[in-house]
């Protein structure tokens, strides 16, 4: 029993990680309806970035740096490509598809830097645990979980209550009849994308940090399982990014810890799960656990 | 309504000075190439109301959007002329900094934004204001002129009724307190009772000092509360002057009111029909009831269509004309009570079984492929008649070829019939809506269907038009010799085409029969027309 709740609460840990990410994926579909798989090379660039910084910066300096450069890169995306593939009279699937390559680029690119090394973030939690109620947790887990509860809780905040929240959802619902309303269409759009980055480099840090070993060229794969967390939740639900990360990282995490009981269905399960999960979902829910069907008067 | 002004429809017509506060001169606007606009001028005096008037496809909204900056979102182009406010060009500027010189435009249909709350739309109007206190006031001010939407400031703003959608779209125009409001067609797609609270609102929104351009369909409404008045035909002006004269000129009487002319649908022709006569069967809806997260849309309503008759189906906004339709067609599933069609019955069954069965509709609102051609989208209504199989089709073996041929011959003859026999290969988009509503029509039409659902056929068109609709629909009705249910807003319209009329109001009916007797029902003039008081109390439930 105990193993069980010891791998719960690292899977809510994980989950937490997961759910960090999956939101900033939702907020780019929200805000400019652009399915985003850049996401995962944006998130390897700020966890390496992070790794490559961190001695010479400390932990907090190079997620520092991490953050800025990944907010600034997301917003380029969005300002120099999404802008003139949209001019051209690019929808929804081919940005899609282009973000796809921007992926692959990136994602190759850092990956060639990487090399066959496993760079270490250097967190100062290092591979401390600590022990609450007989359960042992690590400690960056527990960091990661305060620090991704804070930022959800600012940013679900800001989000209903903020006019930069209303602006957003507001050209979500209706590009046309927000620019008439006098809301820059241009400005949410690559707000929304710099958010994006920034929770990407803060979810990459955590990612990569113990248990975790480090980033290595296989770092960006594993981010793309938070796309899983963002579908499953509804890609268009902030709440849903939540349940969604939380349900991953829980599944994850007991298909790791319980590999020997189910090993007849193979070593590794663990790292396909939340594609099986999102397919389970996605046969029940088509749109998301909490995805909008839309209802309105007729 | 109980802050609206009620100080009746008399414009205060000596209340504007001459300064001009928006001016457009020869302006030119194309959209990929096509000319929308040639060489319009338009005057627009601070405190003053100017109608826009003009049958579809005139350039009325291609005006607002050139004057709003939003052409480029809908890739059209200025190519000459000026737009000042005050001396200062709005031309080339973006949307947001022409909102912010206090130029604010409501777009047609509305275009509320759905999943947020009645108060965050608001909120989104006055995005380029920074100081609360000047939100607070605005708010004030919103809330004074529509009491309804501070009772729903808290409710999704997709689950209001049309009006209230109406009211919130100009409420939300207003929080940016702009000087000069630009009203896309507000009275589009409303129950009479709610155009003339819309027209009084308009006049006490004009009485606190913001001038109006107003973009009409309905002319009458129009004309009654404008002090000038421009009426476009193909991109150009045609006549411009006083409202009071126009509405005094017979010619703009005849053409754009429908004024002082019968509305007899003339004489109909049967044309040897290209698909065969078909039987019609009788429609039979029993007791049907439909609800809404416990909100009753329907509730024990039963009505008989005669097979081979037009029936229509009328009643104020949200009365369930268009959830009744989605029972039909298997949209909706009803919550209690059955439809039947000849011996099958259709409540269960999802909607390509029912249109299988002979059964199609047309949409409330356009639902058709803008970049195929007339063709391409007449073809698609032949699908479920269509025999071969995709490999067949794919690999174009000759039999799929002969098929095609033959399917193509159809198609053409439905369009001639509609009289659309010269626009097969003119691609959607480049058509005027009122043609477009006739393809959306003959697309139906292909499916060769023995029942014809139409959801409001002549929403948003002039009264020529609509005549013009009216005609079509006696034509293809006496030609196919198939059953016609009709919804419509457009009371005149139904009077003279339909031969059974049912009225709902809430979701029940409350009067079926003869176009003469429904017309003269005292429950039905006093829920449709809004006679008297009671209407208050309804518009809550």
């Amino acid at each position: 029993m105990s193993q069980f709740f010891e791998l719960l609460i690292s899977g809510l840990s994980l989950g937490c990680i997961y759910a960090l990410i999956a939101m900033g994926f939702v907020v780019v579909f929200k805000a400019t309806n652009v399915v985003n798989f850049a996401h995962a090379s944006i998130l390897m660039l700020g966890a390496y970035l992070v790794a490559r910084l961190h001695e010479q910066l400390g932990f907090f300096g190079a997620l520092g740096v991490a953050i800025l450069a990944c907010a600034l890169s997301a917003a380029l995306i969005d300002l120099v490509l999404v802008r003139a593939l949209r001019r051209q009279g690019g929808d929804q699937d081919t940005l899609a598809i282009l973000t796809i390559g921007i992926n692959v680029l990136l994602g190759t690119e850092l990956s060639r830097r990487v090399g066959t090394d496993l760079l270490p973030t250097g967190a100062p939690w290092g591979s401390e645990v600590t022990h609450v109620l007989g359960v042992t947790v690590p400690q960056t887990r527990i960091a990661a979980a305060v620090i991704a509860i804070a930022l959800m809780v600012v940013f679900w905040l800001a989000f209903t209550r903020s006019g930069w929240g209303v602006a957003m959802r507001s050209a979500a619902s209706d590009p046309e009849a927000a620019a008439l309303m006098g809301i820059p269409l241009g400005r949410v759009a690559y707000g929304a994308w710099a958010i994006a980055g920034a929770l990407a480099a803060i979810g990459g840090a955590f990612f990569t940090s113990f248990p975790a070993a480090g980033v290595n060229n296989a770092t960006g794969l594993l981010a793309l399982t938070a796309i899983p967390a963002a579908v499953l939740g509804g890609l268009d639900s902030t709440g849903g990014a939540v349940v969604g990360g939380l349900t991953i990282g829980v599944a994850t995490t007991m298909a790791a810890g319980y590999q020997d009981q189910i090993a007849f269905l193979g070593r590794g399960l663990s790292e396909v799960v939340p594609y099986i999960a999102l397919l389970l979902v996605l046969l029940w829910r088509p749109s998301g656990i909490f995805g909008s069907r839309e209802v309105s008067r007729v | 309504m109980g802050g609206v002004s009620s100080q009746g429809m008399t414009p205060g017509r000596a209340r504007f000075s001459d300064r001009a506060l928006l001016e457009v001169t020869d302006l030119e606007v194309s959209y990929a190439g096509v000319r929308a606009l040639r060489g319009l001028s338009l005057t627009v005096s601070s405190g003053a109301i100017v109608a826009v008037l003009g049958s579809n496809g005139a350039g009325k909204t291609t005006l607002l959007r050139a004057i709003s900056g939003t052409l480029p979102l809908q890739r059209g182009t200025i190519d000459g002329g000026s737009i000042t406010l005050e001396g200062t060009s709005l031309v080339g500027r973006d949307p947001a900094r022409i909102v912010h010189a206090g130029v604010v435009q409501v777009p047609e249909g509305r275009r509320i934004f759905g999943e947020l709350t009645v108060a965050e739309n608001l909120r989104a109007g006055a995005w380029g204001r920074t100081e609360r206190a000047g939100r607070a006031e605005a708010y004030a001010r919103v809330y004074e002129l529509f009491p309804r939407l501070m009772e729903r400031r808290a409710q999704r703003a997709a689950l209001l009724s049309g009006g209230e959608q109406q009211m919130l779209a100009i409420g939300r125009a207003l929080m940016a307190e702009p000087r000069l409001l630009l009203l896309d067609e507000p009275s589009l797609g409303l129950a009479p009772q709610l155009v003339e609270q819309i027209a009084e609102t308009v006049q006490t929104i004009n009485r606190q000092g913001t001038a109006v351009v107003l973009v009409e369909q309905n002319a009458a409404m129009a004309l009654e509360i404008a002090h000038r008045a421009t009426v476009l035909e193909v991109g150009e002006v045609a006549v411009e002057g006083s409202a009071a004269e126009l509405a005094r000129s017979d010619d703009v009487r005849e053409r754009y009111l429908g004024l002082g002319r019968a509305r007899d649908i003339g004489e109909v022709t049967a044309v040897t029909p290209v698909t065969g006569r078909r039987e019609a069967r009788p429609l039979t809806v029993e007791d049907v009831s439909v609800t809404f997260g416990g909100l009753a849309a329907l509730d024990a309503v039963s009505l008989t269509v005669e097979p081979g008759s037009t029936h229509a189906v009328i009643g104020p906004n949200g009365a369930g004309k268009s959830t009744l339709l989605n029972v039909l067609t298997g949209v909706y599933s009803a919550s209690g009570g059955r439809v039947r069609y000849g011996d099958a019955t259709l409540t269960g069954l999802r909607p390509p079984r029912i249109a299988a069965l002979g059964i199609s509709r047309t949409f409330q609102n356009l639902a058709l492929s803008a970049s195929s051609t007339v063709e391409e989208n007449l073809l698609l209504g032949r699908h479920r008649l269509s025999k071969a199989g995709f490999v067949t089709a794919g690999l174009r073996l000759p039999r799929a070829r002969r098929e095609h041929a033959e399917q193509r011959r159809i198609v053409a003859g439905i369009a001639e019939v509609m009289g659309l026999g010269d626009r097969l290969a003119t691609p959607l988009g480049a058509l005027a809506y009122g043609d477009r509503k006739r393809v959306e029509l003959a697309r139906a039409l292909c499916a060769e269907p023995t029942l014809l659902l139409l959801d409001e056929p002549v929403a948003g068109m002039n009264a020529n038009e609509s005549q013009e609709m009216a005609r079509t629909i006696a034509q293809v009705q006496q030609t196919l010799g198939i059953s016609i249910v009709l919804v419509e807003h457009d009371m005149g319209f139904v009077m003279g085409l339909a031969d059974r009329v049912t009225v709902l109001d809430f979701g029940r009916c409350i009067a079926d029969g003869s176009p003469d007797d429904v017309q003269r029902d005292p429950e039905v003039l006093r829920a449709y027309l809004g006679a008297g008081d009671s209407v208050e109390v309804q518009e809550g439930a």
